[in-house]
């Protein structure tokens, strides 16, 4: 199995660094594109407009720096990262962007919330196993 | 509870905070959470009050009543600032005659359905009316930040058009139960007079005195919405009327001062609003909602049907098509602060009682989820991936 188009989810969390590490060494093994995605969450059924805008803002802020760092360690092993921000539902959003630009793999760092947490409103890293529509790699 | 007011704002600064939290894990609203936790909080110590012997309640106090009516007033002031003049400019006929029509279809439907359906009285159904009329521009814009729709034609020109709703819904609440006196007139007089200069006094005071520490301009924003809210409540008017136009009116020299516009936020957001949604929601009788499950359906199907009326003809009019005419008229069909200000209203001035406002805050949440979830899972046009290409951030 060879993989030629990387797809890398980067939220800023150290699970996602850990995940870009194994990409990065993949994009190498197989020679392939990498590609990074940020998703930027807007708060559901907001009760003002400055409430989106600040959340968005704060989103770019957080993004801006993660992306330096992603792209700087991509750079460091001989690897151009293509990166990507979209706003939207985090699932949703990453795998419409697999299907629309066919990528044959999704690397994602794990993240840890509560079991509670996950048990009710459902984690990330599930629903993008569930649903992506290609190879799946959790980084852990 | 007890009588320190320390004690008591730690309560209610505590309960703000579990909602701050829950929010951002949930990436929902923390208005809406606001309201929930409120809900949640107002009817469960009364309960452990009693369980335990210790009689207590979630009451708001004269100060916390004085916070939360300063955070509709601001809240509204935003909602007014927040509107992009140009776009407004460019859409104006066809967000008048959509947002007026959107807005008065559902205003008589829904009070047309509490007065012969519901029996409520003639007051409690046009709160009913205005409650429900109401559309979320922060929902509305939510969603088209999401699929990308804000800046394109179709999203101004659907944003503009709930502008239009929402002043609609102040221009109710203010002209409606007002009285017709002297107060009026002078209220009516002052207004005229200080709207056409509050732009150039704005701008005066934003250009001199910006990044200053002790922030005149702000204080001259409030100075402003204060005495013109002092006249508007003298004759039995409401503050959010002249709160929303006159920030609409300085909307486009706050455009261009964007670190004044995230102070007023931060004060809002931190210290106002949460006193104003929790309150929202701890007014909230949970046995209104058990037994008035139908009632709130009904009045949930008047809305959104109303709407439909109201809206979907006029996006064909203005030859959207099929499906971006369902996704107008579905996204116009949300409410949530303006609905609440409202129902807020009619409670606080005894034109509607606690179970009927139990009853009207509920659908206004309802109708701030339900056609969201409706528009984005059936009627979502179809649009190419909206990226913001990080590669040279």
């Amino acid at each position: 199995m060879e993989y030629k188009k990387i797809l890398h989810g980067l939220d800023g969390s150290e699970g996602s660094f850990k995940a870009l590490e194994h990409a990065v060494g993949l994009a190498n093994r197989y020679d392939a594109e990498l590609h990074t995605i940020s998703v930027e969450e807007v708060p559901h059924y907001p009760g003002t407009v400055g409430e989106v805008v600040e959340a968005k803002q704060a989103a770019n802020g957080t993004y801006a720096k993660a992306m330096q760092r992603a792209r700087q360690m991509a750079q460091e092993q001989g690897i151009e990262l293509q990166c990507h921000v979209l706003v939207g539902h985090e699932v949703k959003t990453i795998v419409e962007l697999i299907k629309e630009r066919g990528f044959d793999l999704l690397v994602i760092g794990f993240m840890g919330h509560s079991r509670l947490y996950d048990r009710v409103m459902g984690s990330t890293c599930q629903g993008l196993v569930r649903l992506a529509p290609c190879a799946v790699l959790v980084v852990k | 509870m007890s009588e320190s007011p320390w004690l008591l704002a730690a309560l209610w600064v505590g309960l703000a905070l579990l909602a701050s939290m829950i929010s951002i894990r949930t990436a929902i609203s923390v208005a809406l959470i606001e309201i929930l936790v409120g809900a949640v909080a107002g009817n469960l110590i009364p309960w452990v009050g009693t369980l335990i012997g210790m009689p207590a309640k979630l009451e708001p106090t004269p100060w916390i009543n004085f916070l939360a009516g300063f955070g509709s007033i601001l809240l509204t002031f935003l909602a007014g600032a927040e509107i992009e003049p140009d776009a407004l400019k460019k859409h104006w006929k066809p967000a008048l005659v959509i947002g007026f029509v959107s807005f008065l279809i559902p205003f008589l439907g829904a009070m047309a359905a509490a007065y012969w359906l519901l029996r409520w009285s003639m007051a409690a159904s046009m709160i009913a009316g205005i409650a429900l009329s109401t559309t979320s521009v922060a929902v509305v814009y939510a969603v088209m930040v999401e699929t990308g729709l804000n800046t394109q034609d179709i999203g101004k020109l659907i944003l503009a058009c709930c502008f239009v709703m929402d002043l609609g819904t102040v221009l109710a609440l203010g002209v409606g139960f007002a009285n017709y006196n002297g107060w009026l007139v002078l209220f009516l007089g002052v207004s005229a007079a200080l709207m056409p200069f509050a732009p150039n006094l704005t701008r005066h005071f934003l250009h001199h005195y910006e990044g200053q520490v002790s922030e005149p301009e702000i204080k001259l924003m409030l100075f402003m919405l204060f005495i013109l809210g002092g006249l508007a409540a003298k004759a039995n008017s409401e503050a959010v009327l002249p709160a929303y136009i006159l920030g609409l009116v300085v909307a486009g020299e706050l455009r261009h001062h964007k670190e004044t516009v995230y102070h007023i936020r931060v004060a809002v957001f931190a210290l106002l609003t949460p006193f104003y949604f929790l309150k929202a929601g701890a007014l909230i009788q949970g046995s209104a909602i058990a037994q008035g499950a139908l009632v709130i359906l009904l009045l949930l199907l008047v809305k959104v049907a109303a709407k439909v009326l109201g809206v979907y003809p006029m996006a064909k009019f203005f030859r959207m098509d099929n499906r971006i005419s369902m996704y107008t008229t579905l996204l116009m069909s949300t409410g949530l602060t303006f609905g609440t200000i409202s129902a807020m209203f009619g409670l606080s001035r005894n034109l509607i009682d606690s179970s009927q406002y139990s009853t009207l805050v509920v659908v206004v949440i309802a109708s701030a989820v339900v056609p969201t979830l409706i528009a984005q899972k059936w009627f979502q046009p179809q649009h190419e991936l909206s990226e913001e290409t990080a590669n040279g951030v």
